[in-house]
């Protein structure tokens, strides 16, 4: 009996004391905080330190390594024109330029072209290159450079050997002729001499620059290997043999783990400060103890910090955090229109043929349904609160709020009001007839929106649920369906001969160029909502219509009707846009923050310690 | 004994037939390809995946890539990856299985270190502390998610007390020979010990109960009565026999050994054939999740193989003719 006792005794003492250790593991996930919006700046007297030291010696000082946390390792095509991951573009950010590139503005500042000129009709541009700037391996860089890049971009193997990027030259003049093979003379970008090359358009174009932003990759390393063969070659893929013109070089990796980029003392705009970057792959759960531990200094998109973790990482106080809103958003969408199978299985987009899906099609449902929808709930106003702990906005207008063509004005913010949204529906005859707490259809028929939604998106998926309860707390009957992965759950949004109502999906938009035609034209394959919709189409085509679209404030004017016209007809509920949290450790000094990237001019970077 | 392990050799072919055309079967019935999971970007249009699609010959009838997917592995070549663009499948393997295969080693000594002498002293001495205890922690181990004991262990062995890395294989490409060696098993500790003690409980049980029965057989008693000394009863007699059913354990593990630890190799960001195998999956990359069926589907049959062969090593009583 004793024998036993003592036993069960041991348990326990071994029970209690793994339950203790847990929950000593737990303690900073549960620290509350009195501040509710988290916005605590660090303590002053942890800080003094640095910059007394700084103002001491008076400058940036040489040396030093940094190391940024990604929390995927990219797959290694480290070649601009092929690469499709932003895990791979936080290395090639580093390595590979552009002729122009954007300011806190937006605005396209000059980059490796040191000025450039637009013809009358804006057909063409021509830009003078900066002179004197080497390639990493010492070759100078030149306008032949550049005519490459585009050429090999429109190579009529290029698509097959997996590359996306055609959009930047599909308005070239004569791209077309030259892609299918028609051809073999290039005429889209003609370089004159070493420092003078001109874009050419097939139509007047109202946004050059975007299209001459491309990074740049070199002629004499590529043009010895056929297009088809580039992503095999070892000068995209390989530390050492990855050649740009950027402030820093590929150097060396663990594939997977480390991803190290070291000084190019030969950089154009003066040697980095910084011996190197390293770039770390670690798990997202373990990131914010060493980014407390200072075994990593900094972390930005994709990715940055989760909205529940921002209080935790303002306490440690020696880490900044950037919060700005991130160019893109949530949205819940209404499948307005379907297509006929015929249409699905040859996969034409045609609209003439589109089946109206009767349960949406009326624009006052959908309004009807954007005032049920709490999406100020789905935001929260600070800590514990919401899906994003108040760490983004609620967002009404489909052009990314930080463009120029964004206008809050023109469009209508509907506000989370159930009762009016009972009213709309009461008075279109949606109401319950059969006593069941959900409303049939005006002819008294069932009414159940179907509601599919994606994985992938932690945040995405777990407001699905919540937009169903409101939904229903005004007495619509929603089918909330398994989420699938994107695998499945894109083919299934996309080959819509179904009986799919409602859906998420969300959106990272482009910080070049507002034009939204490419996720909202009636033919757009990106158009899930099947919006066909004459005066969104017209206004689209004027606001890229030459001459008038030269002129941006008259694109403005044009892109505030098509939002006012967007709110209106509501082809997707726009949920919520999300901010992006970067962080970096305050021993990083000299970091430019733009709204679209931390990575500009990292040559200007210092560290304190450095020796 | 040679005839046998030819014969059985031979068997594998057709099962690993079967097996590559189910696996494909079924890959290819799984909705959605390798496009359709892509990052949507309204920068790249939907018909330029289109024209990748027609280049990859995905939109021919099913049968016909299975058979254009078996030419290449009869010359030879598993053929290119379609996630990681411009490489081979062989050399994406090649990268990760080695750290797979170090990883699965080490947790495996781990496992059979810490499992067989508790298993036999528990058996020595059943109910008593150290029993309770070994099979208390073994459930426990058994029971906590691999990723939770992964971020206790990281967090007290890495975080708070700094003794080992918390993440990745090596530390830098600099360190050769003696130094990797080192840096190399300093990085596989945690995620060795997060591994192996999960598998450890069901070792140590199957080692107690065994060496139980053995030890209440009646050529034990004989032993015992003819003066053998305890220790001589139990590494002679007793071990030898209690072994064959860990062997069997052993042989069907080195299927799932070489198949990974997802969950550990994501924790520890520790790039092993595990993940590469669920990415895959995931992304409909089918020459990659072929490549690797084929490969664990083999591992099993050879680990199944050795354990038939190392039961008539244990065992004189089996023979294969």
């Amino acid at each position: 009996m004793l024998k036993h006792f003592k036993h069960r005794f041991a348990l326990l003492i071994l029970l209690l004391t793994l339950g203790m250790i847990l929950a000593a593991c737990n303690k900073d996930g549960d620290k509350e905080l009195s501040d509710p919006n988290g916005s605590k700046t660090p303590d002053v007297s942890e800080t003094d330190d640095g910059e007394e030291d700084a103002t001491d010696d008076g400058g940036p000082k040489d040396g030093g390594t940094i190391v940024g946390a990604m929390y995927s390792a990219p797959a290694g095509m480290f070649n601009p024109i092929f690469y499709e991951e932003a895990y791979e573009a936080n290395i090639l950010d580093f390595t590979h330029e552009g002729l122009v590139t954007q300011n806190d503005k937006l605005e396209f500042i000059s980059n490796l072209a040191e000025k450039w000129e637009v013809n009358d009709d804006q057909t063409e541009i021509t830009f003078f290159l900066k002179e004197g700037v080497k390639w990493h391996d010492g070759e100078e860089f030149t306008a032949d450079d550049v005519v490459y890049t585009y050429q090999a971009m429109s190579d009529p193997e290029y698509e097959n050997a997996g590359g996306v990027r055609v959009n930047y030259v599909a308005p070239l003049l004569g791209y077309e002729a030259y892609q299918s093979g028609e051809t073999d003379v290039f005429e889209g970008v003609v370089a004159d001499g070493d420092y003078k090359v001109t874009f050419k358009f097939a139509e007047p174009n109202v946004s050059p620059l975007y299209y001459a932003s491309f990074p740049i990759i070199p002629e004499h390393i590529f043009s010895s290997i056929s297009v088809k063969d580039i992503p095999e070659a070892a000068e995209s893929k390989d530390p050492g043999k990855v050649i740009g013109t950027g402030p820093f070089k590929f150097a060396d990796m663990i594939e997977r783990e480390q991803y190290i980029l070291e000084r190019n003392e030969d950089y154009w705009q003066g040697a980095p400060h910084l011996d190197s970057i390293v770039w770390k792959v670690v798990a997202q759960s373990v990131m914010i103890g060493l980014l407390e531990k200072g075994e990593i200094d900094f972390v930005a998109s994709p990715g940055g910090i989760a909205p529940a973790d921002y209080d935790i990482v303002a306490d440690f106080g020696n880490i900044e955090i950037i919060e700005q809103a991130d160019f893109g958003y949530q949205l819940m969408g209404f499948k307005m229109n379907h297509r006929t199978t015929a249409d699905v299985e040859s996969g034409a987009l045609n609209p003439d043929n589109w089946v109206p899906n009767k349960k949406l099609s009326n624009p006052k449902v959908r309004q009807a349904i954007a005032h049920a929808v709490n999406r100020q709930g789905l935001v929260g106003t600070g800590h514990g609160e919401g899906l994003l702990h108040g760490r983004g906005q609620p967002i009404n207008s489909p052009i990314a709020q930080q463009m120029w063509a964004y206008d809050e004005s023109a469009v209508t913010a509907y506000e989370y009001d159930p009762e009016k949204a009972g009213e709309i529906l009461d008075d279109l005859g949606y109401v319950d007839v059969t006593g069941d707490g959900f409303r049939e259809d005006p002819d008294g028929k069932e009414w159940i929106l179907n509601f599919d939604y994606p994985t992938g998106n932690e945040l995405r998926e777990r407001s699905a649920p919540i937009l169903q309860s409101d939904l229903e707390n005004v007495g619509i009957k929603v089918n909330l369906r398994q989420p699938a992965e994107m695998s499945v759950y894109v083919p299934g949004l996309t080959d819509d001969n179904t009986d799919w109502d409602l859906y998420l999906i969300g959106w990272s938009l482009s910080s070049t160029d507002p034009d939204p035609a490419g996720l909202w034209a009636t033919k757009a394959g990106y158009n899930f909502s099947r919006w066909n919709s004459p005066t969104s189409e017209e206004l689209m085509q004027k606001a890229v219509k030459a001459p008038d679209a030269f002129d941006q404030d008259y694109r403005s004017e044009v892109y505030a009707e098509w939002q006012k016209h967007f709110s209106e007809e509501l082809p997707a509920l726009l949920l919520y846009a999300q901010n992006s949290l970067w962080a970096y450790n305050d021993r990083i000094q000299g970091i430019k923050i733009l709204p679209h990237s931390m990575y500009q001019d990292a040559h200007e970077w210092w560290v304190e310690d450095a020796e | 004994m040679y005839q046998y392990i030819i014969r059985r050799v031979l068997q594998f072919i057709p099962m690993l037939l079967a097996l590559s055309i189910i696996v494909f079967g079924l890959a290819k019935a799984a909705p959605g390809d390798p496009f359709s999971g892509k990052i949507l970007d309204p920068e790249v249009g939907m018909e330029i995946y289109e024209k990748q699609r027609a280049e990859l010959g995905l939109d021919k009838p099913i049968p016909v890539q299975y058979l254009r997917w078996a030419e290449k592995i009869v010359q030879g070549s598993f053929g290119e990856s379609i996630t990681y663009k411009g490489r081979s499948v062989e050399s994406l393997i090649k990268e990760r299985f080695l750290n797979t295969v170090y990883l699965g080693l080490f947790a495996l000594f781990i496992t059979l270190l810490v499992a067989i002498p508790i298993g036999i002293y528990s058996a020595r001495r059943p109910y008593s502390l150290l029993d309770y205890g070994s099979t208390t922690f073994g459930f426990f181990g058994l029971a906590v998610p691999n990723f939770f004991f992964g971020l206790v262990v990281i967090y007290l062995f890495s975080i708070k007390l700094g003794w080992f890395p918390a993440q990745g294989t090596l530390s830098s490409n600099k360190l050769t020979g003696f130094a990797e060696f080192k840096d190399r098993i300093h990085h596989m500790i945690l995620p060795g010990l997060t591994l192996g003690l999960a598998s450890t409980a069901s070792y140590m049980r199957y080692m107690r109960s065994e060496v139980m029965d053995v030890l209440g057989s009646d050529y034990i008693r004989t032993a015992k009565a003819k003066g053998m000394s305890n220790n001589n009863v139990l590494y002679k007699h007793t071990l030898r026999n209690a072994l064959i059913p860990v062997i069997t354990l052993l042989g069907m593990e080195l299927g799932p050994l070489l198949g990974g630890a997802i969950i550990t190799e994501q924790v520890f960001n520790f790039p092993g054939i595990g993940t590469l195998f669920i990415g895959s999956v995931i992304n409909r990359d089918y020459p990659v999740v072929m490549a690797i069926t084929l490969l664990l589907g083999v591992a099993i049959l050879v680990g199944n193989l050795l354990a038939d062969i190392l039961y008539s090593v244990v065992d004189p009583r089996i023979r294969y003719d």
